[in-house]
């Protein structure tokens, strides 16, 4: 289970050239599809479906990847290699910790 | 300008890359996020570099990499294929399923930029190289046009060259040549064929050059020896025309050989019959003997149109080929357009 989430934005402006306009777009985006991201979760979750809880555990540990969390990814991606291996009904609690990471990502960076 | 196709089906990683490919300058984006669409939109769309995401609903990244070279002329574009940093076996798979290089996620600019402007050098040299050969096959028809040209010409002086030791004229030439197109024309030949008889057909007499003044010239009707040498022409023209690597002279040979010979075997020189006839040499005999009927020599006046199609009428099957004259007379409307195109008392103008 990951920390809590901190901010680590010059690693992500390392990564963006410095740019600060793309990152800012990049926050606006990730809060703006929160909601969605968590659903899309939690529907994969509910259809019993491993390959698209597998997909949609892999963008969101993009995502997380993209704001530098690397705990929140790793996390992410033990989802995804479990839904891999057609594992899906007993990972409503790591679901859940991912839509709870999501949302306090978005938290930080409306905060920010 | 490049086109950079972008395919995605995460929002946040199509406007991130958007943003990317915009700060290389000069690129312009088309954004898709379902691999599907973008497949489609390539059916009619050349992109200059395709950045296509892994894992997507549907069809994922290898299949539309796949799916994307079986298209017509998108095998060399680059790709560049987007992926996980723990997913080193898709890599694998990614370059060899047709992706030129690929990223990783998180997407770093610096590694970025430096793949994409590499890709994008790639697809203008890519370019260059077609463009420059499209250039060189330009140049190469355009030079292939004058050299035939020279060679039509050529053909045509050396032809007029045969006529200005005969009473025939260079107008005989043009006519006769057309008529043998028109009868190709009425045979379903193939356009290269019908322009192959067009050029091939005025070299019939160029053997002439080889019959001796006192005979080609003679006024009165020849004696049976003096025939016999005359007859020679046909194998005089073979032996000047045969053995050229030219098409337009192998085909000019064929018809000197053969224009005289008639299709029941009573012909010269080999007395062939039928089909043994080739078949330029049969179209040629129908088009040589319409025309010397219809032209007025000095020697003898025209005949009217209507006894000379008689005349063709009357040889089928023994003069000549009944498919043959069928076709000339099909097309008898143009055959009336060659006639007021190409007048005796005028130069002829090809």
């Amino acid at each position: 289970m990951a920390g809590i989430f901190v901010l680590d934005k010059a690693s992500i402006l390392d990564r963006l050239g410095g740019d600060e306009e793309i990152f800012a777009m990049m926050v606006d985006l990730f809060v703006q599809d929160v909601d969605r991201n968590c659903a899309a979760l939690a529907t994969a979750l509910a259809s019993g479906d491993a390959a698209v809880l597998r997909r949609e555990a892999h963008t969101v540990k993009g995502l997380l990847a993209t704001f530098s969390d690397e705990a929140g990814a790793a996390d992410a991606r033990v989802v995804e290699l479990r839904a891999r291996d057609g594992l899906v009904a007993d990972q409503a609690a790591a679901v859940a910790g991912l839509q709870g990471r999501l949302r306090e990502i978005a938290a930080v960076l409306s905060a920010g | 300008m490049h086109n950079v196709l972008i395919i995605d089906d995460s929002d946040i990683n199509l406007t991130l890359i958007k943003a990317l490919v915009l700060k290389l300058g000069d690129c312009s984006p088309t954004l898709f996020d379902h691999p599907v669409a973008a497949l489609e939109w390539c059916r009619s769309n050349v992109p200059d570099l395709v950045i296509v995401d892994y894992m997507m609903p549907e069809m994922d990244g290898l299949k539309f990499i796949s799916a994307f070279r079986a298209l017509h002329g998108r095998n060399e574009i680059p790709v560049l294929m987007i992926t996980a940093n723990d997913q080193k076996d898709i890599r694998y798979d990614a370059l060899l399923g047709g992706a030129n290089d690929f990223l990783t996620k998180p997407i770093d600019r610096i590694e970025f930029s430096a793949r994409a402007r590499n890709m994008l050098s790639l697809r203008t040299g890519q370019k260059y190289l077609a463009d420059r050969a499209e250039h060189l096959s330009a140049l190469v028809e355009e030079r292939t046009a004058e050299i035939r040209e020279r060679e039509k010409e050529l053909i045509f002086r050396i032809s007029r060259a045969a006529e200005f030791r005969d009473p025939e004229t260079g107008a005989h030439i043009q006519r006769m040549a057309h008529y043998s197109q028109i009868i190709a024309l009425g045979l379903d030949l193939s356009i290269e064929q019908q322009r192959l008889i067009l050029e091939a057909a005025p070299m019939h007499d160029v053997g002439k050059i080889g019959i001796p003044d006192y005979i080609l010239l003679k006024p009165g009707k020849l004696t049976p020896e003096e025939f016999e040498v005359m007859k020679g022409h046909a194998k005089i023209g073979h032996e000047l025309l045969k053995d050229s690597r030219s098409e337009i002279m192998k085909a000019g040979a064929e018809v000197a050989i053969s224009h005289h010979e008639k299709y029941d075997g009573t012909g010269y020189p080999y007395a062939l019959k039928g089909h043994q006839i080739p078949l330029f040499g049969r179209i040629v005999a129908v088009a040589d003997v319409f025309d010397a009927l219809t032209s007025e020599r000095p020697y003898k006046r025209a005949w009217p149109l209507e006894d000379a199609c008689k005349f063709l009428e009357d040889g089928r099957g023994k003069h000549f080929d009944p498919m043959c004259v069928e076709a000339f007379l099909a097309g008898w409307e143009h055959v009336l357009d060659i006639r007021q195109r190409f007048r005796d008392e005028e130069a002829p103008q090809v």
